[in-house]
């Protein structure tokens, strides 16, 4: 690239972040141009939640030229086309988050508000009922999407389940070849610049010194250079998801293998279930305040739908975001940039969202000012948008089985969520801020999976024959029924397509 | 049945954005449930600028229901492909701002990337020679898109119109009137508000008659007869960034060989615009009253017409900036009435229709939701800057220094969103696009590229292809480019031909 003189980037921990950002590091940088090295210790457990993702990892993938096949193989990755949540709205709620839409929007006016009007008069059909990959999802099947845009499978959208620790052996794989150094090693000093205040070296247990003009924290919740060096401070978000511990276990493979994730609401948190080919993670997340973890380790193993391999792993957290996350030269990626637990599966994303803008702002020697700037207002956006999406399950909710219900259902939410709510609830209208992750169909998906009905119908749509939106309605349906009908299991899918690679 | 459904929608004023709204609330809602009226005067003049628009209008045209070909005799309108800038970097400085981007993007990163790292090698053509629209309007060459030949640079052009203004507010209202609107003639003298609320109740006409709603859109114009005379909304000022404050305007004989895009000159105290129409070119100097005087202002804008005037001049009096809440209560104002961007860009049909749009997806009962209100105005809010900071780069991104006025608009100071942006394309190429902007990344290089502002660096992701391999690729999109302004057919026998059918 050209006249940077930045020439050496020394990437902290060896985690999901850490290799993700090393691979798409070693696709931008020439090895003659930037030495790329990441130091990592062995006797550092990694955490390695996110084994669920959102469709985004496909794009990053494809930017670093993954097979797809290759990927799966390795990962012992699924399909996911969306979230099943239970018991979320009230106890024995169901509702189906799916990528992609509901429907197809009709005269300029979204599809959902058409849904509203036909159960009204007497539609017992459920909104997720006109989303292919829900429709898809209930009978376990899968394929990949029709590239011809007017087929209904045209509209699937998927992700993928996998074991995030085989991701990043894979990726490290990746890395190495591209010519990035891995240095095993605690970190027992890092030195700063005394003027400047710029991190220039790391100083590891056995005396050696890594150098370098730029550093990337991917130490986890620890933050080892943007919190303990450099002293940046966090954002607590824990009044609005007080959720602040883990556990979780690995239970045996379950059939029919499903292309979804299931996240079950507790007395005092939730439940994941995340099927690879080879096992199903599972973890149930929890407040302290609320149960011990004597209880909440109950808990989890009654959730389990097969027998748990190995005992469970507790994970300490807390909810939050740093207020920056670039500072000075380092830029932290992954857990020490901000936690949001895992209900809508984006942790993955934020590493991939905090990787691809640190390489469209790739800075020169001297960190502009404006660049660092951008780079922390973007990222503070995503973290802020985010975290509204997942309080609003939580808040959403007329559960008062519980104390931690009671104080979910009443906690006051931040004004921007109020907001999008108020405006919802009024006619049922949504709009998506300023390039959000989370598009209309996940927000209605969830506001109205959650009983959150607006007061009035849409009023543009009076004009309209119900008969004549029925009948468009029932069309759709049809169609996806029909669909979904000829496609293979996804277990079949999985199969197949993973062997394709060593045929 | 909701009973608290609008039932009455009155329209106050009857030029474009009138017209338009008439038109496009007609088609959506129907007249079946809701009775839409429209006041206006024939001896309220219209202003009637803006008559040459951008791609997005393609859009309203077809949601209202029209033929493109019909649309386009009744009009008299010809096709623009982009917009020529003269004399705006400095002195002597020349580039179109195309509709459609340039090259394609290579290693999932802006052409431009790529374009820039064989700059900074010393390889590459200029700019403009990959762009096919760009290319087009200045060999007067024009035909529709091809989005159906996926790889070539047909499939990703774009188009817009130049139009008469007054035509199209005329053809808007046959439609309108077709599909049930009723149009009402008379001055209004009173505006009945409640005692209550203060929302208004009705309109009283100069012969008596009280016209009554629930839903008023100010269609007015510049005095925004509902929506500040009558509810003091207030108007925020943007003269101090954007500080011309008239235009004279005057009609010429038609081009010929009609060009298939706007010109907009930069002058001594503003810049003059260019727009061909099939039947005549429409031609204004848009300046600042603090630099320069209207007899002079005349003066200059006479001596640089290419064809013989046909009309007397117009005056036109303005004050850039909108309104602070364009729904308030219950009337949304559209238009002049809602604010006004001088039209270098030629964003002001483009305002209206957004607007429109806007209000159908917002579309209130009787209750007047506030949410939906406040998000309606602060969509508007921020669309009007973005829309004002692209503006306000066209006269600051300058070195002209050639008379006070370009000395106040190079010294100026500018949003902090707008400081923001250029010291982000200066550090890295990087372009952003906020929150459903209008303007595309590709605008707004155009833009920053033709008025000469160089970033230090590309993205790192156009380094990745092996050199040879960039070399041959960009050398392809060179030829191909070329190849396709070869072929394409002069715009005045493809606008004759399709008139004709």
């Amino acid at each position: 690239m050209a006249n940077t003189n930045i020439k050496t980037i020394a990437i902290i921990g060896g985690g999901t972040a850490g290799w993700m950002t090393a691979a798409a590091l070693s696709k931008m940088l020439l090895p003659e141009n930037v030495s790329v090295k990441l130091v990592e210790s062995e006797q550092i457990g990694t955490i390695g939640v996110g084994e669920a993702t959102i469709p985004d990892i496909a794009n990053f993938n494809r930017m670093l030229g993954i097979n797809e096949q290759e990927f799966l193989v390795a990962t012992k990755g699924t399909f996911k086309l969306g979230i099943e949540f239970r018991d979320w709205g009230k106890l024995g709620d169901r509702y189906f988050h799916p990528f992609g839409g509901h429907g197809v929007d009709m005269n300029g006016i979204d599809f959902h508000q058409y849904w509203l009007h036909s159960k009204q008069n007497g539609n017992t059909a459920k909104l997720e009922d006109y989303s292919i990959c829900s429709v898809a999802a209930k009978q376990t099947k899968f394929i990949l999407p029709d590239n011809n845009p007017k087929s209904v499978l045209s509209h699937l959208r998927y992700a993928y389940h996998f074991d995030a620790s085989a991701y990043a052996a894979f990726l490290r794989n990746y890395a190495e070849q591209r010519g990035v150094v891995r240095i095993e090693g605690k970190i027992e000093n890092v030195n700063t610049h005394k003027e400047t205040g710029n991190i220039q070296s790391v100083t590891l247990q056995n005396g050696h010194n890594v150098a370098a003009d730029f550093f990337i924290d991917c130490s986890g919740f620890k933050a080892l250079l943007l919190e303990k060096t450099l002293d940046t401070k966090f954002n607590d978000w824990s009044h609005w998801l007080p959720c602040n511990r883990a556990q979780a276990v690995a239970s045996e493979r379950v059939e029919p293998l499903p292309p979804y994730t299931i996240s079950t609401a507790k007395t005092a948190g939730w439940q994941w279930r995340i099927p690879t080919q080879h096992r199903t993670g599972n973890g149930h997340i929890y407040c302290s305040d609320f149960i011990s973890d004597d209880k909440a380790n109950q808990i989890l193993l009654e959730g389990l739908d097969a027998k748990p391999l190995g005992d469970a792993r507790t994970i300490h957290f807390q909810t939050g975001c740093r207020e920056k996350f670039w500072v000075k030269n380092c830029v932290g990626i992954g857990l020490s940039a901000g936690f949001l637990e895992p209900l809508e599966s984006t942790s993955i994303f934020l590493i991939q969202q905090g990787i691809a803008r640190f390489i469209s702002l790739y800075p020169d020697g001297d960190f502009s000012e404006v660049v660092q700037r951008e780079y922390n207002r973007l990222m503070s956006r995503e973290f802020t948008q985010i975290r509204d999406f997942i309080i609003l399950h939580y808040h959403a909710t007329t559960r008062e089985d519980t104390p931690f219900w009671n104080y979910c259902r009443t906690m006051t939410i931040p004004d921007s969520l109020c907001h999008k709510i108020e405006l919802f609830r009024a006619a049922g209208r949504v709009f998506r801020d300023d390039q959000e992750l989370f598009s209309k169909p996940s927000w209605i998906a969830v506001l109205l999976g959650q009983n959150i009905e607006p007061e009035v119908n849409e009023p543009i749509l009076t004009g309209i024959p119900i008969s004549d939106i029925q009948r468009s309605l029932d069309s759709m349906n049809n169609a996806m029924k029909h669909a979904v009908s000829r496609l293979p299991s996804h277990a079949e899918f999985v199969h197949k397509y993973a062997n394709g690679v060593n045929s | 049945m909701n009973l608290n459904n609008i039932k009455n929608v009155v329209i106050v004023g009857g030029g474009t954005a009138g017209w338009m709204a008439a038109a496009a609330l007609s088609k959506s809602i129907g007249t079946k449930h809701i009775n839409i009226q429209l006041i206006e005067s024939e001896e309220i003049g219209t202003v009637g600028v803006g008559e040459a628009t951008i791609p997005h209008i393609k859009y309203f045209n077809r949601l209202a229901g029209l033929d493109e070909n019909e649309f386009l005799r009744q009009t008299n309108a010809t096709f623009k492909l982009g917009i020529e800038f003269v004399n705006w970097g400095k002195l002597g400085d020349s580039y179109v701002h195309p509709f459609g981007p340039y090259g394609i993007d290579m290693q999932g990163v802006h052409f431009h990337h790529t374009w820039l790292r064989q700059k900074h090698k010393g390889t590459a053509k200029p700019i403009a020679e990959f762009s096919l629209p760009g290319l087009a309007a200045k060999a007067g060459k024009f035909q529709h898109p091809r989005p159906d030949l996926k790889a070539s640079p047909f499939s990703s052009m774009d188009y817009a119109y130049h139009f008469d203004a007054a035509l199209y507010a005329k053809y808007m209202r046959s439609v309108a009137e077709g599909r049930g609107v009723k149009r009402i003639e008379g001055k209004i003298v009173k505006v009945k508000q409640n005692d209550k609320n203060g929302h208004i109740e009705s309109l009283k006409l100069e012969n008596g008659a009280v016209v009554a709603g629930d839903l008023f859109i100010d269609c007015s114009g510049f005095k925004g007869l509902l929506i500040e005379e009558t509810l003091n909304t207030g108007y925020e000022d943007w003269t101090h960034y954007l500080p011309c404050d008239r235009a004279v305007a005057r009609l010429t004989e038609r081009l010929d060989d009609l060009p298939p895009y706007t010109r907009a000159t930069a002058k001594e105290a503003g810049w003059q615009w260019r727009i061909p129409l099939q039947s005549r070119t429409g031609n204004g100097y848009v300046y600042c009253s603090q630099f320069i005087s209207d007899d002079e202002a005349l003066a200059s804008l006479n001596k640089d017409l290419e064809t013989p005037a046909i009309a007397e001049p117009r005056l036109l009096r303005f004050k850039t900036g909108v309104r602070k809440k364009t729904w308030n209560k219950n009337v949304v104002a559209i238009g002049l009435a809602a604010g006004f961007l001088e039209p270098l860009e030629s964003t002001s049909i483009h305002l209206i229709q957004s607007a429109i749009a806007r209000l159908m997806t917002n579309w209130p009962d009787k209750l007047f939701n506030q949410h939906d209100i406040d998000y309606f105005n602060r969509k508007t809010q921020a669309e009007y800057e973005q829309v004002r900071d692209f503006l306000i780069l066209h006269y600051c991104a300058t070195e002209r220094n050639d008379s006070p006025f370009w000395n106040y608009c190079r010294t100026m100071d500018i949003p902090k969103t707008l400081e923001d942006r250029i010291a982000i394309y200066k550090e890295n190429a990087r372009l952003y696009r906020e929150d459903l902007e209008l303007f595309s990344s590709v605008s707004w290089f155009a833009v920053f590229n033709g008025q000469n502002i160089e970033p230090n660096r590309y993205h790192p992701l156009a380094d990745i292809l092996d050199d040879d391999l960039m070399e041959r690729r960009m050398a392809e999109l060179h030829r191909a480019t070329q190849r396709c302004v070869e072929v394409m057919p002069s715009h005045e026998q493809y606008l004759v031909d399709l008139c004709k059918s």
